[in-house]
C-alpha cells in the first residue's frame, strides 16, 4: 500500500483501492455457497433449496407450487437437501435454524432457532452455524448436522431441543436413522459421519455415544445401510468406499478409487444374485460394485464424465443416470457401464438426482430425472430417462 | 490463472499444517512469514524506488510549475530530470507488479485450503497436488473461540486488523510532502496520504467482519511482518505514531525561481540522513556515464593519473 504514493492523482489512489477491494473481495470465494439441495415427495412435489428460499414444483410441468418463505422473512441461505415425511418438509439454513413446513402448502409450522450466549448486546461468544446436511427423522424427533460440528435433535412436534452431540469438525451429511425393527440389535441407532473422520453410533434417545470408529478421512455423505449384511457403505475423501460391519464394529473391506467419494452409494438389492452398489468420484469415474460374501467385487469401472460426479446416482430403467460438474447429465448401462445417452446442460450438475415417474400408467420407461444445476436461467432441469431429451425446466 | 500460484500455496500450507501438529493458525503464520521473506528483496527494491522517487519530488514540482501549459515539454524534461539521476520510475512498479499476484495468490490459498462451504471443499479437492494430503482436509478450524472458517463474533480479530493496518500504514507510508506555499498539488498529496491513512484499516477491517476469521489471521500477521521488515531497514520512526513529522519529510518547494536545480537537490539531501549505505542517494551522473560503482571508480583513478 505505500507504493501508492506514488501516484499522485486522487482518482488514480481511489480507483487503486476500489480495485484492492473488488479483488479482495472476490477472492472471498463463490458467489453461491453450494448447489441446489434436491428431494421429492412420492413425485407428488419437487422441492428445490437454493439461495433464500425452498420452491416446491410441479413434477410434470416445472410449474411454481408455492414458495417459502414469504418474500418479507427472507433472511437465510438454504441449500440443504429437504427432507419430506408424514406431510411435513424439514429443511436446515445457513444460520443454523431448521424449518418445518407442510409438504403441500408451504405454510410454516414451526422453526428450531438455537439458543446464543451473548456477551455484550449483539456480541455473541458464537459465530452462526450452518446446516448443510440433510435432517433424518425418527417418529417424534428431527436429527441433523451443523457445519461446524456437532449433531442437534429436536422434537417433531414442538421443535425443542433434546440433546447436543458433539463432534470434532462438521457434519456434512445427512444422518442414518436405524429404528430397532431394521436393526441388526433391535436397538434404535442413529449413525453420523463426519469430517473429523469418523463415524458415530449414537443413541437417538439420550444423544449418548454407543461406539464410535476411525474411517481414516472426512466422510461428507451420508452412510448406506444393508440390512441384509448388517453393514454401512460410506464414501470417503481419501479415495475410498469402506464397507462397516455393524455387529464387528469395524471396516471389513475397501475399495480403492481414483478420487474423492462425496455422494452417497445406491445400493440394488438383486432378487436373483448379488446386490450391487454404484457411486461416482470425482475425478468423472463410475463404479459398479458387486457385494458378494468375500467383500467388493469390480463389477465395471468407467470414466464416464471429465469432471467431478458428486452426487448419488439415480437407478432407474436399466440405467445409471449421475450429473457432473462438467456440464453434463450421463445414462450409462447398469450392466456395462456404456454410455447410452447424454444431456449438456448450462450449469454444473452437483444435486441429488430425482426420479418421476409418469403420472399415467407409472411406467418407470416413461419417467423423468430431475436435476439441478449451477445456472439460474436452468436451476432445475427434467430430462426423459429414455432418451435424455429435456422435458422442461425451471429457472430463477 | 492464478491457479499456477494458488495450487502450490495450498500444497504447501498444506504440509506446514501437517508439520505443525494440525494447527492451523501457525501454519498461517508460518507460511505467510516465508512468503513475505521471500519476496523482501523486490520489497526492499520497492522501498527505496518509492524513497528516491520522493527525493525527486522537489525538483519534479518545479517542472510541473515551469511547464504548466505544456505537458509535452514537461514530460521531456521530467525524462530528462530521471535520466540524470539514474532513476527509473518502473523500478517503483515492477516489485508491485510481482508482488501483488504472490500476495492475492497467498489470500486465495488460505480462503481455499479453510473451506468453509461445499463449494469451496469442492473446489479444494481439485487444487491439491499430493493425494496423501486429503487426509489432512478438511482443515480443523476451532482455535480459541474462533471457527476460523466464519468471522470473528468477539470482532477481536477486525479490531486487532484495523490496529496493525493503520500502524503499517503510519509507519511505513511515506511521509507526505509539506507545501510551504500554499501548493495545491503538495495538499492534494498530503490529503490522499491521511484518507489512506484512515481508509486502509477501515477497509480491511470490514474485510475482516465479512470474511473467514482464518484472512484475520493473515491480515494481521501480513502487517506485522511488513513493519518488522521496514524496521530492519532502520528508517523506521515510531514518532509518526504521535503525528508529529519524521525528520526526512520532504518539503516541496513552490517558490519558483528561488532555488536553482542545484540548491534544491542539496537541500533535500541534506534533508536525508542515510542511515545505512545501501540508502539510496541522489547525484546527478555525469552526463555521458553511467553510474556504477565500476565505472566511478575508473574514472576516479584515471582523473588521479
Amino acid at each position: 500500500m505505500k507504493m501508492l504514493h506514488m501516484f499522485r492523482g486522487p482518482r488514480i489512489t481511489i480507483g487503486v483501492l476500489l480495485l484492492l477491494a473488488v479483488v479482495l473481495t472476490a477472492c472471498g470465494g463463490p458467489s453461491s455457497a453450494s448447489w441446489s439441495g434436491l428431494a421429492s415427495d412420492d413425485a407428488n412435489l419437487i422441492y428445490v433449496a437454493h439461495g433464500d428460499r425452498v420452491v416446491a414444483v410441479n413434477p410434470l410441468s416445472g410449474a411454481t407450487r408455492w414458495e417459502y418463505p414469504n418474500e418479507d422473512d427472507r433472511d437465510a441461505q438454504f441449500y440443504a437437501v429437504p427432507l419430506v415425511a408424514d406431510g411435513t418438509l424439514f429443511i436446515g439454513d445457513y444460520k443454523g435454524r431448521m424449518h418445518a413446513v407442510n409438504a403441500e402448502t408451504g405454510a410454516p409450522q414451526w422453526l428450531y432457532e438455537p439458543e446464543k450466549d451473548t456477551l455484550i448486546g449483539p456480541i455473541s461468544l458464537t459465530s452462526d452455524d450452518r446446516v448443510i446436511s440433510g435432517a433424518a427423522v425418527s417418529d417424534d424427533k428431527v436429527f441433523f448436522g451443523l457445519g461446524s460440528r456437532n449433531v442437534v435433535a429436536v422434537s417433531r412436534e414442538s421443535a425443542a431441543e433434546i440433546w447436543t452431540f458433539e463432534t470434532e469438525h462438521g457434519v456434512w451429511a445427512q444422518p442414518l436413522y436405524v429404528p430397532a425393527d431394521q436393526a441388526i440389535d433391535q436397538q434404535a441407532t442413529l449413525y453420523i459421519v463426519s469430517l473429523d473422520h469418523r463415524l458415530y453410533a449414537i443413541d437417538p434417545e439420550s444423544g449418548d455415544q454407543l461406539w464410535r470408529m476411525n474411517l481414516g478421512g472426512a466422510a461428507p455423505g451420508a452412510p448406506v445401510y444393508d440390512q441384509e449384511r448388517g453393514r454401512l457403505y460410506i464414501g470417503t475423501f481419501v479415495s475410498e468406499m469402506l464397507a462397516i460391519d455393524l455387529a464387528q464394529r469395524q471396516i471389513v473391506d475397501r475399495y480403492a478409487t481414483e478420487n474423492w467419494v462425496w455422494g452417497s452409494p445406491v445400493l440394488e438389492n438383486v432378487d436373483d444374485g448379488d446386490d450391487m452398489l454404484y457411486f461416482g468420484d470425482l475425478e468423472g469415474y463410475l463404479y459398479a460394485l458387486r457385494l458378494t460374501d468375500n467383500g467388493f467385487e469390480s463389477e465395471w469401472k468407467q470414466a464416464v464424465a471429465n469432471d467431478a460426479i458428486r452426487a448419488t446416482p439415480l437407478l432407474t430403467n436399466g440405467l445409471v443416470i449421475v450429473g457432473s460438474k462438467d456440464h453434463h447429465v450421463y445414462a450409462v448401462s447398469k450392466e456395462s457401464g456404456a454410455t447410452e445417452w447424454e444431456q449438456q446442460t448450462e450449469g454444473e450438475v452437483l444435486t441429488e438426482l430425482v426420479f418421476v415417474p409418469r403420472e399415467e400408467d407409472d411406467d418407470e420407461a416413461s419417467g423423468l430425472a430431475v436435476v439441478g444445476t449451477s445456472e439460474g436461467d436452468e436451476r432445475v432441469i427434467a430430462l426423459n430417462v429414455e432418451s435424455g431429451d429435456v422435458s422442461w425446466r425451471y429457472s430463477d | 490463472m492464478l491457479d499456477i500460484i494458488v495450487n502450490p500455496f495450498i500444497t504447501v500450507l498444506l504440509f506446514l499444517y501437517d508439520m505443525l501438529g494440525g494447527n492451523v493458525v501457525l501454519a498461517i503464520v508460518v507460511f505467510t512469514v516465508l512468503v513475505r521473506l521471500a519476496t523482501y528483496p523486490l520489497t526492499l527494491k520497492q522501498q527505496r524506488s518509492t524513497k528516491a522517487m520522493q527525493a525527486l519530488q522537489p525538483e519534479l514540482k518545479k517542472i510541473q510549475e515551469k511547464y504548466k501549459n505544456d505537458r509535452e515539454k514537461a514530460a521531456q524534461a521530467q525524462w530528462e530530470l530521471y535520466r540524470q539521476y539514474g532513476f527509473n520510475p518502473m523500478a517503483s512498479c515492477l516489485p508491485l507488479l510481482v508482488q501483488l499476484p504472490i500476495m492475492i495468490g497467498l489470500y486465495r490459498a488460505i480462503v481455499a485450503t479453510l473451506a468453509a462451504t461445499p463449494l469451496e471443499l469442492l473446489d479444494l479437492s481439485q487444487r491439491l497436488w499430493v493425494s496423501d494430503l486429503s487426509n489432512l482436509v478438511p482443515l480443523e478450524n476451532q482455535f480459541l473461540w474462533l471457527n476460523l472458517a466464519v468471522p470473528d463474533p468477539l470482532y477481536v480479530l477486525p479490531i486487532l486488523v484495523v490496529i496493525t493496518t493503520w500502524l503499517q500504514q503510519k509507519l511505513i507510508m511515506p511521509p507526505a510532502p509539506k507545501s510551504s506555499g500554499g501548493d495545491k498539488a503538495a495538499d492534494q498529496t498530503a490529503a490522499i496520504t491521511r484518507q489512506m491513512t484512515t481508509i486502509m484499516p477501515l477497509m480491511f477491517g470490514v474485510f475482516a467482519i465479512s470474511f473467514a476469521s482464518g484472512l484475520s489471521i493473515y491480515f494481521i500477521a501480513s502487517n506485522l511482518i511488513g513493519i518488522v521488515q521496514y524496521g530492519l531497514t532502520g528508517r523506521i520512526d515510531f514518532r509518526r505514531l504521535l503525528g508529529r513529522e519524521p525528520e526526512d519529510a520532504p518539503e516541496t518547494m513552490v517558490v519558483a525561481g528561488k532555488a536553482k536545480h542545484s540548491q534544491v537537490i542539496e537541500e533535500t539531501a541534506a534533508l536525508e540522513k542515510p542511515k545505512r549505505t545501501t540508502e539510496p542517494t541522489l547525484k546527478p551522473k555525469r552526463s555521458g556515464i553511467s553510474d556504477t560503482r565500476a565505472q566511478r571508480t575508473k574514472a576516479k583513478s584515471k582523473a588521479k593519473g
